[in-house]
């Protein structure tokens, strides 16, 4: 279901990113309500073609009262080139509610610490988080440390300072630079001193949680990047015994490790959607979305890339591979879920249902 | 007849006698309050590296803290799940599994059983994975508050800041994590003594105002007693006195231990809070102090003090002292006993106040079996806080039976 909301404002962050605020009508607070780290999905028509992408809010949920996204334009990338060059304050946008399993469940009495792992536009959630923890829980401590490529493609600088510099009791963010932009006056200019060298990989985040050892037991770990910086962190995590029911992630794509494996030729799906049951047969390759899309059916999506987990549905009968699985873990896959955005049929009977 | 003997029941304030004396009363803190709250466990710097752990006898539950190698620590009731036995003893380094002594069954430090020895044949009906059995061990919860350990039975248990948080503003500036325990001999406390006297009989001497100017009219009038401020926030009381003028002046150098820091001279004093329901913290000019009472019968009671100083040299400390003997104040102040006698065998003569107060304690425990005991009446000021600490004694029980 989607929703026309208004801009009203557009604000060029840095050279290749913008937020994009939009105005929630009274009458839709309470379908627009979110947790800190859910995203938006958009709907465009670009070049009569219709396209959905799903966008991190950075806004906090009791602190602001417009929603933004931040969108940093992908190289060649349809959708975020098209926002950055087009959308301005007034224009009008088909908008999703908000949705996504990667948020912190904030509570003013919680005593926690949030380790929060951001690399580039990966910033957009947990910035979110990271306001609405430091607000919201008096008592929880934020070691944050986010990565990025030098001084200028650093987002919200501006804000995250000013936060370092109101809650230094409680927060302590390091910035890490893959190519920090020396210039010969650095050399003895001190500020250069609250820059790292380096990504966020496994050696930074060793380094990183032992420097900043967790006071408050209650620890929560929040990865939010590009593809490899996830895996990476989660290595890094697991080495030291993080357990896994503490980490939370949200991929940004760029992610292509699927193996190519041969799908079932004409498969027999037969669907439960809606409440309504329908029987179709699935080309070789396909998956199970796309197949129903074709079949003029309705089913639930938003990111088609394994992430966002909206066109969950289980699976009662046959195998699929999944190509991509960002979301789901291995419990619910035990119980049969899959994302079928990402589902290729492997047998030749299968049975699914919406739930 | 009287109004007490009307309700059946001798009372000392909000409280009957029975509940200082009788093993059913006894029985039913140890299940209802000393089970079901935030307990202390030590010193953040009891569980220092991964692998190094601790276990705590919490009211009925022995607990074991152990931290990981990502510096989390983690709590589990000290119990393997196969027949019962205490799997840790004191304080040690786990490394990354935990061994029963009696069958070898392990867990790993998230508390999942990963081996037993003769699995299938003896237990056929453990199928698939052992971790998915249901026997891993039963988790607890640890959190640090103001560099103190503290555990609490359930794995869910509300945070410790929503126990402690309205207790926190009152409590003093010291920054505890900078200071270093002081100890008398290797490992051992500061100061341990098993009390005659019920626990709560040792809690109402800790937050007895009224008694400070006359128990300890020679030993702690340091402080300025007639200035002292004093209440309770949730379940826990707070107290604060600053120091006598004279002692005031000269602090620098009559204290007997470098002062701390991280207390600015506009807040020095005395701040004696009192945590519900059995960790008391003296933090003062110098020292820092941990006040833990154990109850161990209805009329046993351990008391371990630990104390925490400034981490400067064994130089700075021999200075100071020096100083400090040869300040004028104590010619007036802080070591007189209350009595002539013989300080070594009269604590009234000995002009050490932890001797006043054992010395009261138990002297009243005494009389708490006498037919003829009753109390008589009650300071409105300066033993409010007696009547309050025995209500919420009573409100806990009350509250924490109807939630069965």
């Amino acid at each position: 279901m989607f929703y026309t909301l208004k801009v009203t404002t557009v604000k060029k962050e840095t050279s290749d990113a913008s937020t994009i605020s939009l105005e929630i009508p009274q009458e839709l607070k309470k379908v627009f309500e979110y947790k800190p780290g859910q995203y938006l999905t958009l709907k465009f028509s670009i070049e009569d073609k219709e396209v959905r992408r799903s966008y991190s809010l950075c806004s906090a949920p009791t602190l602001d009262n417009v929603l933004t996204i931040g969108v940093k334009r992908v190289k060649d990338g349809l959708v975020s080139n098209y926002i950055n060059d087009t959308i301005k304050e007034g224009d009008c946008i088909e908008v999703m509610p908000p949705d996504g399993r990667f948020f912190a469940t904030i509570q003013p009495q919680n005593y926690k610490t949030y380790y929060l792992f951001a690399a580039g536009s990966g910033i957009t959630p947990i910035f979110s988080i990271l306001r609405t923890v430091l607000l919201t829980e008096k008592h929880s401590y934020v070691y944050m440390i986010y990565g990025n490529k030098n001084e200028e493609s650093i987002l919200f600088k501006e804000a995250l300072d000013e936060l370092q510099e109101l809650y230094n009791d409680r927060f302590i963010l390091i910035h890490t630079l893959s190519r920090p932009k020396m210039k010969w006056s650095d050399l003895w200019n001190s500020k250069t001193d609250l820059y790292r060298k380096g990504r966020v990989d496994e050696k930074s985040i060793e380094w990183f949680i032992n420097e900043y050892p967790l006071y408050a037991q209650n620890a929560e770990y929040y990865i939010c990047g590009p593809g490899s910086m996830i895996s990476n962190t989660q290595q890094a995590l697991q080495n030291i015994d993080v357990p896994n029911d503490r980490i939370y992630i949200e991929s940004f794509g760029g992610n292509t490790t699927a193996k190519t494996i041969e799908g079932y030729d004409n498969a027999q799906l037969k669907v439960e959607i809606a409440g309504k049951i329908a029987a179709i047969t699935v080309p070789k390759g396909k998956t199970i979305l796309r197949t129903l899309i074709d079949h003029k059916y309705e089913p639930p999506y938003s990111c088609e890339g394994g992430v966002c987990s909206t066109c969950i549905c289980k699976l009662k009968e046959g195998k699929v591979h999944m190509k991509n699985n960002l979301v789901l873990d291995e419990k619910e896959i035990e119980e049969g879920y899959i994302l079928s955005c990402q589902s290729i049929p492997i047998s030749e009977k299968l049975e699914v249902v919406y739930e | 007849m009287d109004k007490k003997s009307e309700m059946g029941k001798k009372m000392m304030h909000d409280l009957p006698v029975e509940a200082y004396t009788s093993q059913e009363w006894f029985d039913l803190e140890m299940k209802e309050i000393f089970s079901k709250t935030w307990q202390f466990a030590g010193l953040i710097e009891d569980v220092q590296e991964p692998g190094d752990y601790i276990s705590v006898q919490a009211g009925l539950n022995n607990i074991f803290i152990v931290k990981g190698r990502d510096g989390r620590l983690r709590a589990f009731h000290n119990m393997c799940r196969h027949r019962g036995t205490q799997l840790l003893r004191a304080v040690g380094k786990g490394k990354k599994a935990i061994t029963c002594p009696y069958h070898d069954w392990t867990y790993d430090l998230e508390g999942n059983l990963i081996s037993l020895p003769k699995q299938k044949e003896e237990f056929p009906e453990l199928k698939g994975e052992l971790h998915k059995c249901g026997l891993n061990l039963h988790e607890a919860s640890v959190d640090i508050f103001k560099g103190m350990l503290f555990v609490h039975p359930n794995k869910n248990a509300p945070s410790i800041m929503e126990f402690f948080g309205e207790v926190e503003p009152y409590l003093g500036p010291h920054i505890v994590e900078e200071l270093v325990e002081y100890k008398e001999k290797d490992e051992t406390p500061f100061y341990t003594k098993e009390i005659q006297a019920n626990w709560k009989i040792i809690v109402e001497n800790y937050i007895d105002h009224y008694h400070l100017a006359h128990l300890h009219e020679g030993t702690l009038n340091m402080y300025d007693h007639a200035k002292a401020e004093f209440g309770w926030a949730g379940p826990h009381y707070w107290f604060y006195e600053p120091l006598i003028p004279a002692y005031a002046q000269d602090v620098k150098n009559a204290s007997p231990q470098p002062l701390i820091d991280s207390v600015s001279e506009d807040k020095i004093g005395a701040y004696v809070p009192w945590l519900f329901p059995n960790i008391g913290i003296t933090e003062g000019e110098s020292a820092w102090n941990t006040f833990h009472v154990t109850p161990l019968a209805p009329d046993r009671t351990l008391v371990v003090i630990r104390s925490k100083m400034m981490n400067v040299s064994e130089w700075e400390f021999t200075k100071q002292y020096t100083k400090s003997s040869m300040s004028k104040v104590w010619q007036h102040y802080g070591n007189k006993g209350k009595y002539d006698g013989d300080p070594e065998t009269d604590p009234m003569a000995s002009g050490d106040f932890m001797l006043e107060d054992i010395y009261a304690c138990e002297q009243q425990q005494k009389s708490l079996q006498s037919p003829f005991f009753s109390v008589g009446a009650q300071a409105q000021r300066g033993e409010f806080a007696i009547r309050k600490f025995q209500s919420v004694v009573k409100e806990w029980i009350e509250k924490h039976q109807e939630l069965k």
